[in-house]
Formats: C-alpha cells, structure tokens, sequence
C-alpha cells in the first residue's frame, strides 16, 4: 500500500486555528507593512527600523483578478489526475494591507467573478508526484 | 558624459534552429552588426553581453566570453550582464554607459539565445526559500496565468473585449509579415486569434508569445568615433535601468503590499521615465515604440501606463489603425515578441537593432514615416526593466 496522507505544499505557511484557516506570514510592527511568506527583516525602504512580528492573515479577501489554467502545467504544479482546469486568483486580504495569490477552490472556474468576496480555506490540489495528497491555501468565492 | 552612437546593428533571424550551435547564431548577429558598423573586431574595447540559464555560457551565463573566444581573444574586458528577460536591454545600458563615460572608444553589446521546448518555467530551483518555486508547487501559475491576471484585471476596469485582445494580434502579424527576421509572419484573421486554443483564460495561443532562438548585436561608439565612420548615425539619446518598488501592486512571488492606484510593473514606468526625462522629451514626441509584448495586454496598457495615451484609450486607437507604422502611435513596428518570439536575453536588442533601422528609413514595408525619435523597453525577471531613447 502506498501511503497517500495529506502532505501540506510547502512549510510553515499556514495553518488551522480554532477560528479557521490562516496564512502564516509576518509584519514589521514600525511600518505595518505585512508579509507573506514570513520575512526575517522589514524591506520597506521608507521604514527605518525592521521589528519583525509573527502574524497571522485572512480569512476574508476580494478578488482582484482572476485566470483559469487550461493546460496541465509541469511539476512541481500539482493538479488534479484526469487533469481539470482550475482557477488562480489574486486576492486584496480586508484589513492586512495583503494582496495574495492563490487558488481558487470552486467547482465551476469560469464562474468566479472579480470583485467577488472570497474567503481563505485549506484544500487538496490534488496528488503530487510521490502520492501523497497534497493541501495548500485557497480561496473560495462566497 | 559624452554622446553615444548606434553604429552598426545585426541580428540572426529569429525562429528554431536544431541544427544549429549557440555560437553560430550569435556569430552571425556580431558580424553583421561589424560590417554595418564598419569596425575590425580588434577595434572594438569591451563586451558587454546578456547572460543566459538556458544556453551557452559555460552554465554560468559567461555568454560575453563565449563570443570573444570566438571572435579572437583579444584581451579585452567582459561584461556578462543577467537580468532574465531584460538582460539584453540591461546590457546596452552598461555599453552605453561605458561609451558615454569615456571608458571606451568602442563597444559590442550582444544577446543570443537557443530556448529550450515549451512554455517558460522561471525558475529551475526547488528550494522552500525561492518565492517562484512556492508560486509553482503552492499554487501553480505559469507565465501566462501570470499575464491572464493583468489582463483580466484590464477587461474588469476598462471593458477591454476578448475581440480586442484579437486585435493586437492580428495588427502584430499585418506589421511583422514584413519583417524577413520575425519567425512567425503569416497573417491572422481575428477569427483565426479567436479560434486558437485558450492556454491562461482570457489569453489564447495566438495572443502570447512563445520561445524562439535568436541573436542581436549593436555596435556603441564615441561620438568622435562615429564622425571618423559615419556621416548621419543613429544616437542613444538615452539609456535607463530601474527595478520594480516595494508598493508596486503585482506579486512577483506570492504576496504585495500595493500602494492605492494602478502601481504595477513600477520598473517599467520608472525605466520609461528615466529614459525620457534624460533625452529630454515628454511620452507624446516618441514617434514610435518597440514594448516588450509578452502578450497582447502589454501593448494595450504600457502606452497609458507611460502617458503616451489616456487610461482606457489604447482600444480604440487601436481599431483605428493608430498603432500601425502609419498611424499616430506607431508600436511594435518590427511585429514584435508576438512575431519573434522570445530569445530571452535577445529580445532587448532585436528591439534596438529595429529602433534604429526605422530611424535609418530602412525598414521597408514596415516603415514608420519620417520617423526621428524611437524607444525600446523591455522587463525581465526579478523586477528589471529597462529604456532607452534612439534618435536621428
């Protein structure tokens, strides 16, 4: 038997609280410039003192922009098997100053309209290359 | 700082090249771009050369080397300048600068390109710490989804149509079918765009550019120099590099921190301005442009982003022939990426090569009229972009 457990995408980048999913990123607490991946220093050049915090980011966002991936996209992208066209979304994060890509958890993604709100949620992409099923942040259209 | 000539320009014909090695490409680009010049290899005193990750260099982007061995080592200094996408343009900038410094007489600037198959995938690193690998495994958005979400964004806020997305392509193909260097030079109807598969919705096939093999040269010289060669030359009026700014509004990795407003691709906008402001002219006396068209989207908001038309107005100066070579806002004479294809670290200087042909009055069916003020932009990787200002 193969093992196919959930795997997250990639490290420490978010999480489940008990008030549901977040991203895990940083903030410098002199500039309130937000960062997603977590950074080590403040990179603002108008900020003269990095003080670099832990923080978490969403859940609620508005969509910005949105596409649909028509083609299956090499590894390391990992897709549904049959391949399905999924959604890719840029989301403005109400209230963290944060615009984020992300995929789009919906099951019609020519449906998603931009402007729409979306809300943050963790989900499979699909399996990736050594079978394990693989979860990573999405948005999905409320 | 002293003026700086365009003296000689070659290219390689774009398109793909099995049979053929990187050098030979590029062999033929410097060559040419010599004899234009007039100017014996062993005149010229540096090189200043786009890397590449996909060929040649030794595979540590040592392109510049590889042309002088080939040429004749000489000796003489080497510049091997990455900067992805606008490696050639960023190339020209230091050749430019090393000529308008007094540093050099004469100086080579080179791009050549094999691509490898396919659709480019930026990076080739799988490392937790690379924002573009996390882009790929977490999400996965290859470069066109990447451009889908501009132009998506465009279609909300302006009413662009998918009929005028078409649009740019089939005008690129009606330019570039005259350019015996472009690789794809069949003419399009809009039926035949909007026909083609959709890759990144809402882009299709025939609205992105794909990879190609190619190679570009241009000779830069003192002005001194160039009344010693040539009677009337083309003049690098300018040449500028800037890099996007932490507000800009579009992620280059999986998050921004936007400044209200239309922000993004900063270093386009600050590397167009630059360049203007240093030939000392306003976005409206270009009598044409070369931008870098990835995708149809660039050619409709680049000229409102840089003030050379109003927010919203590229539709329609479009569908009334403004952009062609004849009209008010000539762009992409040569057909652009759209028509070549992209040879990375080429593109930049194709795009001078073409500059300077139209303001010679020498690019035949493709010709802007009487045109004496040009500029050629690129972006690359890494928020690089670059312009420089042509003049005659």
């Amino acid at each position: 038997m193969t093992d196919s457990s959930p795997v997250h995408a990639a490290k420490d980048l978010f999480v489940e609280t008990s008030d549901g999913p977040r991203l895990l990123g940083s903030r410098c607490e002199t500039c309130r410039a937000p960062y997603f991946p977590s950074s080590e220093a403040c990179h603002n050049p108008d900020c003269d003192h990095s003080d670099i915090q832990p923080a978490h980011f969403g859940p609620h966002g508005t969509l910005w922009s949105v596409t649909v991936q028509n083609y299956p996209p090499p590894p390391p992208v990992v897709a549904s098997d049959p391949y399905s066209p999924y959604a890719v979304g840029l989301v403005d994060l109400e209230t963290d100053g944060l615009r984020v890509i992300g995929r789009l958890h919906v099951e019609d993604p020519a449906s998603v309209k931009v402007g729409g709100p979306v809300e943050l949620v963790l989900a499979p992409l699909g399996q990736g290359q050594d079978g394990h099923e693989v979860i990573s942040w999405q948005f999905e259209p409320r | 700082m002293g003026e700086v000539a365009v003296l000689g320009i070659g290219m390689h014909p774009w398109g793909k090249f099995p049979k053929k090695n990187l050098n030979s490409i590029c062999r033929v680009a410097v060559d040419a771009a010599l004899a234009d010049a007039g100017v014996n290899w062993k005149e010229v005193g540096a090189v200043a050369a786009a890397s590449s990750r996909f060929s040649g260099g030794k595979g540590w982007g040592l392109n510049g080397n590889d042309i002088v061995e080939d040429m004749g080592s000489t000796g003489l200094p080497v510049y091997n300048l990455s900067a992805g996408c606008a490696a050639g343009a960023n190339a020209f900038n230091v050749g430019h600068m090393m000529v308008a410094s007094g540093a050099h007489d004469v100086v080579l600037v080179v791009g050549g390109e094999k691509m490898p198959k396919g659709f480019i995938q930026t990076s080739g690193l799988e490392d937790e710490t690379d924002p573009e690998y996390l882009r790929q495994r977490c999400v996965g958005l290859p470069g066109p989804g990447f451009w889908a979400l501009l132009t998506r964004q465009r279609m909300e806020e302006y009413g662009t149509s998918h009929e005028d997305l078409a649009a740019v392509a089939v005008k690129a193909h009606k330019v570039g079918t005259h350019n015996e260097n472009a690789r794809f030079r069949q003419l399009f109807s809009l039926e035949d765009v909007l026909n083609s598969n959709m890759v990144s919705d809402p882009l299709r096939l025939y609205e992105i550019c794909p990879v190609s093999d190619g190679a570009a040269a241009v000779v830069l010289c003192s002005a001194e120099y160039a009344r010693k060669k040539a009677s009337n030359p083309v003049w690098a009026a300018s040449s500028a590099v800037a890099t996007a700014r932490f507000d800009d509004g579009l992620p280059r990795g999986l998050g921004c921190v936007p400044s209200p407003g239309r922000t993004h691709h900063s270093e386009a906008r600050i590397s167009v301005a630059k360049a203007l402001e240093a030939a000392e002219i306003g976005p409206k006396d270009l009598d044409f442009v070369e931008l870098q068209d990835n995708t149809v989207y660039y050619e409709l908001a680049f000229p409102e982003e840089w003030g050379m038309c109003e927010p919203g107005q590229s539709e329609s100066l479009l569908h009334k022939g403004e952009t062609l070579p004849n009209g008010s806002m000539p762009i992409n004479p040569s057909g652009g990426f759209l028509c070549f294809g992209e040879a990375t670290t080429a593109q930049g200087l194709f795009q001078i090569c073409e500059v300077a042909w139209q303001l010679r009055g020498e690019a035949g069916e493709r010709q802007v009229p009487g045109a004496k003020i040009g500029m050629a932009q690129s972006i690359g990787l890494g928020g690089n972009g670059t312009a420089a200002v042509l003049k005659r």
